[in-house]
């Protein structure tokens, strides 16, 4: 050794003083030596603790994890690095370290030499990162599970829809060919009706002739009601094509029409306004023929219908009025509803009841809606109101 | 289902009887390293991971399932059932030992016989039963556990400093031995310290050696006194020995009385 160097403290001095805790033990856990920093940590003097087991030193947690694990891996591995353990010193405190451990086999025998670290603000620190990653883990859970409860209900939503889509294709089929494949009977029933209507005929035959031509006509109107209702209720809505027109050029002629249809009333027409509409004639046509057909069925038959038709601004309105018995305060709820009849008496009059639906969904097609007022003194009143352009909202 | 797989099983050695051996808590079969060569020669040496625990298939591991021990005796049972030959001697150590008996009550008759290393059918204390713990040394278990999570993967792996003493093990092994998954880990300590098994081995009278170290905190003598008591066809053997593990500190010791009690099922290949 050269004389040069500094001059170092002895190995005993350095073992003893170290920045940490340095302990010897036998295989079974019986310590030989510890030193001094060792000894201050757990309030026993360096004598006193060459009588004890390494392992009586710890928490019962540390105590069962050292037999289970950690004497296992000396065993096996020869040293251990960083594994956390508590112990309990004199006066009932635990302190918090981090050990390294080496199995050494010298000539006299096998040595466990450990190395201890004081790590109880790390200790501190890693147990609020475990908590924050348990939390995280937690949410992760939660937000996995919402989304797969989510992607399951999105799941379920898409097929309903889809049976929903096949189920309005096949209705709105249904409908369809059904009333094309029964207009064409019903329509050679009236042509023959008329045609037998023209020649020699007792009043008789001529009255019976007027029932079947009547019926048909029924038939054919309420083919074409239900094929709006399927097309409103389950299609893709019922269609129309606004044009310019005379609106109260096109009222003046349904309402004289109606005036053929039904002889025993007395069909008002009153026009507001004036100017062109963009509307689709034929549906207007439609509108005024329900509600007259209505009023008819339940206005007083000895008072007039009156028929109003109205320009205003950019809306355009529709109204039929007539007198009589008010409709009850219960059925205007669901007036529009189809399948709706005013009274439960009527079992006949001209449709299933799908009237005043279609007259609203051909008001809503129209960027409108349709409104109903009625008591008993001033009669009842239905209001079509919707845009007079297309363009407009 | 692949049982090889599920609990990494190796088989080593040949003869008309099988040794099964089953690791305890903390550990996996390389814990028998110390042990099992003695018995190639004359047994057939199956040994397996408990699903969770070594190289076993870790998605394996269902926690409905392993909530229990008996779904750790099922699994016992798959491995005797595809991997045992003639008559089936399970060498379980500690809560294995458990494991041992909860699979030869569902299945009986199969086990021939068992080798329990420092069982304990009990480890919490109760009214007019010694098992050595208190409710709240399991939490303090747990907690140790817990502080040792984070660094899972680096704790436990050896200590980087020189040339150790010569491991046991191969480089290979070095650092996967006694590896848990750390929420496994927790689950596991609660089933194994949590459960009393008391009433299923009460009775159980296969052929039993009760291997019994002279200080064991795990399992104190008083508890293998219990069983020895508890199994009416059992044998008593204290090892000297410190510690929990007398298979690894003691394993000459522990051979030897193994070899005497396992005389009856060595096959005429014998030495």
């Amino acid at each position: 050794m050269s004389t040069d160097q500094p001059l170092l403290p002895e190995f005993e001095d350095l073992f003893d003083s170290a920045p940490c805790g340095l302990v010897v033990t036998d295989e079974d856990g019986t310590i030989l030596r510890s030193n001094r920093i060792f000894s201050i940590w757990i309030g026993i003097s360096q004598e006193e603790l060459a009588q004890r087991r390494f392992q009586d030193l710890l928490t019962m947690g540390g105590r069962i994890f050292h037999q289970t694990h950690w004497a296992p891996l000396m065993r096996m591995q020869g040293s251990v690095a960083e594994v956390k353990l508590e112990l309990k010193n004199a006066s009932g405190h635990t302190v918090t370290t981090l050990l390294n451990g080496v199995r050494r086999e010298h000539v006299n025998g096998v040595y466990y030499e450990l190395a201890l670290f004081g790590t109880t603000d790390r200790d501190k620190y890693e147990r609020e990162i475990l908590e924050a990653r348990r939390r995280a883990e937690q949410l992760l859970w939660e937000k996995t599970t919402t989304e797969a409860a989510l992607q399951q209900a999105k799941v379920e939503l898409d097929l309903a829809y889809e049976k929903s889509l096949q189920r309005a294709f096949f209705a709105e089929q249904m409908v369809a060919i059904a009333s094309h494949d029964l207009k064409n009977p019903l329509t050679a029933i009236k042509m023959a009706a008329d045609l037998l209507a023209r020649g020699e005929r007792t009043p008789r035959d001529t009255e019976l002739l007027g029932h079947i031509s009547q019926s048909s006509e029924r038939a054919q109107r309420m083919i074409a009601d239900l094929l709006d209702f399927a097309l409103a209720r389950v299609g893709r809505g019922i269609g129309i094509t606004r044009r310019q027109v005379d609106l109260h050029l096109v009222i003046e002629r349904s309402v004289k029409e109606l005036r053929v249809a039904f002889p025993q009333a007395k069909v008002i027409h009153k026009q507001e306004g004036a100017g062109m509409a963009e509307v689709d004639a034929d549906r207007m046509h439609q509108i005024i023929g329900n509600l007259v057909a209505n009023s008819v069925a339940y206005g007083d038959p000895g008072q007039p219908i009156t028929v109003t038709s109205t320009l205003h601004g950019e809306r355009a309105m529709l109204s039929v009025h007539n007198e009589g018995t008010a409709i009850p305060e219960s059925s205007l709820g669901n007036l529009f509803e189809p399948m709706t009849r005013v009274s439960e008496l009527d079992t006949d009059l001209r449709s299933v009841g799908l009237g005043l639906f279609i007259v609203r969904e051909i008001a809503r097609a129209h960027g409108g809606d349709v409104a109903v007022s009625s008591t008993n003194e001033t009669g009842t009143s239905f209001c079509v109101s919707f845009t007079r352009t297309g363009t407009a909202s | 289902m692949d049982i090889q797989r599920r609990n990494n099983v190796q088989v080593h050695g040949e003869g008309t009887s099988t040794l099964v051996f089953s690791h305890g808590f903390g550990c996996d079969q390389t814990m028998w390293h110390y042990l099992f060569q003695h018995f190639t020669s004359r047994f057939r040496v199956v040994l397996y991971d408990l699903v969770g625990a070594g190289r076993s298939d870790l998605d394996a591991y269902e926690s409905a399932k392993y909530g229990s021990l008996a779904g750790y005796a099922r699994d016992l049972n798959d491995v005797i059932d595809h991997f045992g030959r003639g008559p089936v001697i399970v060498v379980g150590h500690s809560v294995s030992a458990m494991i041992g008996a909860l699979a030869d009550r569902l299945y009986p008759h199969r086990i021939a016989a068992h080798v329990m290393v420092g069982p304990s059918p009990c480890y919490i204390d109760c009214e007019g039963y010694v098992g050595g713990f208190k409710l709240e040394d399991i939490h303090s278990l747990l907690h140790t556990l817990d502080s040792n999570y984070l660094g899972w993967s680096s704790a436990m792996a050896p200590a980087i400093m020189g040339s150790p003493g010569q491991p046991a093990l191969g480089d290979e092994l070095t650092n996967s031995f006694c590896r848990t998954e750390p929420e496994i880990a927790k689950q596991f300590a609660r089933v194994t310290f949590l459960s009393d098994n008391r009433e299923d081995i009460a009775g159980l009278d296969t052929p039993t050696l009760i291997l019994q170290s002279s200080d064991d905190l795990i399992a104190p003598l008083e508890v293998g006194r219990y069983m020895h008591a508890t199994l009416p066809n059992s044998v008593f053997h204290l090892v000297d020995n410190v510690g929990h593990c007398p298979h690894m500190s003691a394993p000459a010791a522990c051979a030897e009385a193994m070899d005497d009690f396992l005389k009856p099922w060595v096959g005429e290949n014998v030495d």
